[in-house]
């Protein structure tokens, strides 16, 4: 796909969620009663800003178009770039937050894996690093629990 | 003043800003790691910390984040930060031509000396400025934050809309929870989890730290070989002739980095610019010329004394890493401004005080151990980024021992990640969330003080001024376009 399309797109979804947004500051705000106690009242800023967020999504729509029919390229996008790693690694993120959160899982294995599989993930995969970033994992995990628990009173996990 | 500095003298305090600073020095080295994710990730650990020691440990990592960039820009030719991009131009081609000790040296004596002159700027102006801002009302604050705001999308880097869409997005996410004025809930559309609203902590790790890991986590990591300094970094009497070079650049850093939005990076480029015209030699920039170090070092360091200015005397945020200043000190239950001079002057001059003492600090620590610092640069990024995702959960959990917070910065880091992706600048958009409650709050108190009449914006001369030049910021770049055009034509219509 052409930069200059996939700009355009990615400016009309943009747009399109701040359009939504806006809806959403609209809506909260016709929830909120008149003002009693002063002029300005609790609904007027998201309605302001519900209002200009609207403005600046039509004003993106339009150049996006715009630039689509003049075929004009912006600048490129980063190369060698490999999304996959990157949703990895939020894909381990999220599993890490939900055992802890949902799972009730112990914070120090649960960081210890984290960190060896997000490192893997991330570095080159081989049986030294995987040592390493295990062990870096158990350190740090029992690093930060005890500072949490002794010094902050502080109980994760 | 002197207060301040005996504070200082206190070992904790001492301890935090060499700390601070150090942490500051190697992440400003390392590329992507930047003094604003730093910050917003040692922020929870404030919180149990006294102020003093607080502001300490943040002013010692921002000083420390700018001046640490020059390191991998001088070997690498990598800038740790955007700050010390300028750097690059001339210090790499002389490590390259093996000088790197002197460019390292050159690089961070000038790093001292703007700070050290920009200190100059803080602590001169600052009262003053803090005494005149007492005048101001709700419209002036009103005004001057708006003023902020636009100047920062604006200037910001990138589509000029796509800035202040970002710093309007930033503001609408501020709005859920408790409205403080009435005591309603406001958009928490029915959740009680929203009554508390975004907490400041969770959305800028979100935005900054967990978007910037996920993006470099994509990224293939590029591994420059390294020349690392051998001998003693040379320094000689007759660097004494770089004075005038030096008070230049600082000057420009500082007055730049009192403009908010600008940045230290601008600062750098103007300084060198300026240097380049000024010189006799103008052919040699870029090729390894010593004065291109000086400029661009000296501006880039000297800008922190300059943003610090409007942060401590208006509570106006020059930059993301003020911006997180800023939550710093209301966490803290302190507010920027005029008033931080009389309620806490503990704080505002402490501020001051730190950041002397982390310029000196920072030489010291440069000059001892920059081998070192080269050395942890090149340890691989990707047992880092892990290390710094399990900070960003604990940093955003610490905050209320609740894991609503770190769902809530996993979904800004989301929105911050999708945000670069379409070219909307973040600094805006945090900007907007730090500020939303206080020109809510301003324009609500200025409205009920004259009694819901807007007119009465025309009898304030200051925020006349302040929304004048919001509105200048605003229709400046399509003068100058429609100017530019029409004087090429004009150029082109004359016969040759």
């Amino acid at each position: 796909m052409r930069d200059a399309t996939r700009q355009t797109i990615a400016d009309v979804i943009l747009a399109a969620l701040v359009a939504a947004g806006a809806a959403l500051l609209f809506i909260g705000a016709a929830e909120l009663p008149p003002p009693r106690f002063e002029p300005l009242g609790s609904a007027a800023l998201p309605r302001i800003l519900g209002t200009l967020l609207i403005f600046f999504a039509v004003i993106l729509v339009i150049r996006a178009l715009l630039r689509l029919r003049a075929g004009q390229a912006s600048a490129a996008a980063p190369s060698g770039a490999d999304p996959r790693r990157g949703a990895l690694v939020f894909v381990a993120l999220v599993l890490y937050v939900a055992a802890l959160d949902f799972g009730r899982m112990p914070f120090v294995p649960a960081t210890t894996v984290f960190v060896t599989a997000t490192g893997l993930v991330i570095g080159a995969r081989s049986w030294v690093n995987l040592a390493v970033f295990a062990a870096v994992g158990l350190v740090l995990s029992l690093a930060i629990s005890t500072i949490l628990e002794r010094f902050l009173y502080i109980s994760i996990g | 003043m002197l207060d301040a500095f005996l504070a200082l003298a206190e070992w904790q305090n001492l301890l935090f800003l060499a700390v601070g600073t150090g942490l500051g020095i190697v992440v400003g080295a390392i590329p992507g790691l930047t003094a604003s994710m730093l910050i917003a990730l040692t922020l929870p650990l404030t919180f149990h910390m006294d102020p003093v020691s607080a502001v300490t440990l943040l002013i010692g990592e921002y000083v420390g984040g700018i001046s640490g960039g020059l390191i991998t820009a001088i070997l690498l030719r990598m800038p740790g930060t955007p700050a010390s991009i300028v750097t690059t131009f001339d210090g790499y081609p002389m490590a390259q031509n093996g000088f790197a000790e002197r460019a390292l040296a050159l690089g961070i004596m000038a790093s001292v000396v703007g700070g050290i002159i920009s200190w100059g700027f803080l602590a001169g102006m600052s009262p003053a400025l803090a005494r005149f801002a007492l005048q101001f009302g709700p419209w002036e604050y009103f005004t001057l934050v708006l003023m902020a705001l636009v100047m920062l999308a604006v200037l910001s880097q990138g589509s000029m809309v796509k800035g202040l869409m970002a710093a309007a997005l930033g503001m609408a996410f501020a709005l859920p929870g408790i409205d403080s004025s009435i005591g309603q809930a406001r958009l928490t559309f029915g959740s009680s989890a929203m009554l508390s609203g975004f907490g400041l902590l969770p959305v800028l790790i979100g935005a900054f730290a967990i978007s910037q890991i996920l993006r470099d986590a994509a990224t293939p990591q590029e591994s420059g070989r390294m020349d690392m300094p051998k001998s003693k970094l040379p320094i000689y009497r007759s660097d004494l002739g770089y004075a005038p070079k030096l008070l230049r650049g600082s000057v420009i850093g500082t007055w730049i980095g009192l403009l908010p939005g600008i940045g230290a990076n601008i600062a750098a480029l103007v300084s060198y610019s300026t240097e380049k015209q000024l010189s006799k030699e103008p052919e040699k920039f870029g090729t390894g010329h010593e004065p291109g170090v000086v400029a661009a070092e000296s501006a880039n360091n000297a800008s922190i004394g300059g943003a610090l200015i409007p942060l401590i005397t208006m509570g106006i945020p020059g930059s993301v890493t003020e911006a997180i200043l800023i939550g710093a000190l209301t966490i803290h239950n302190l507010q920027p401004g005029p008033l931080l001079f009389q309620n806490a002057p503990e704080i505002a001059y402490g501020i001051i005080a730190a950041y002397l003492v982390a310029n000196v600090l920072m030489l010291m620590l440069m000059w001892g151990a920059v081998r070192y610092i080269a050395r942890i640069v090149q340890l691989p990024r990707s047992g880092l980024m892990a290390v710094i995702l399990v900070f960003c959960v604990t940093g955003s959990y610490a905050v209320n021992s609740s894991f609503s917070d770190v769902w809530v910065m996993i979904g800004f880091g989301l929105v911050g990640l999708g945000l670069e992706y379409c070219r909307v600048p973040l600094g805006p958009f945090v900007i907007g969330f730090v500020l939303s409650p206080i020109a809510e709050e301003q324009l609500r108190a200025s409205l009920m003080m004259s009694d819901g009449n807007l007119a009465e914006i025309l009898t304030r001369p200051y925020a006349l001024l302040f929304l004048a030049l919001a509105l200048i910021t605003v229709i400046w770049p399509y003068i100058a376009a429609r100017l530019g055009a029409r004087a090429r034509a004009k150029q082109a219509e004359e016969p040759s």
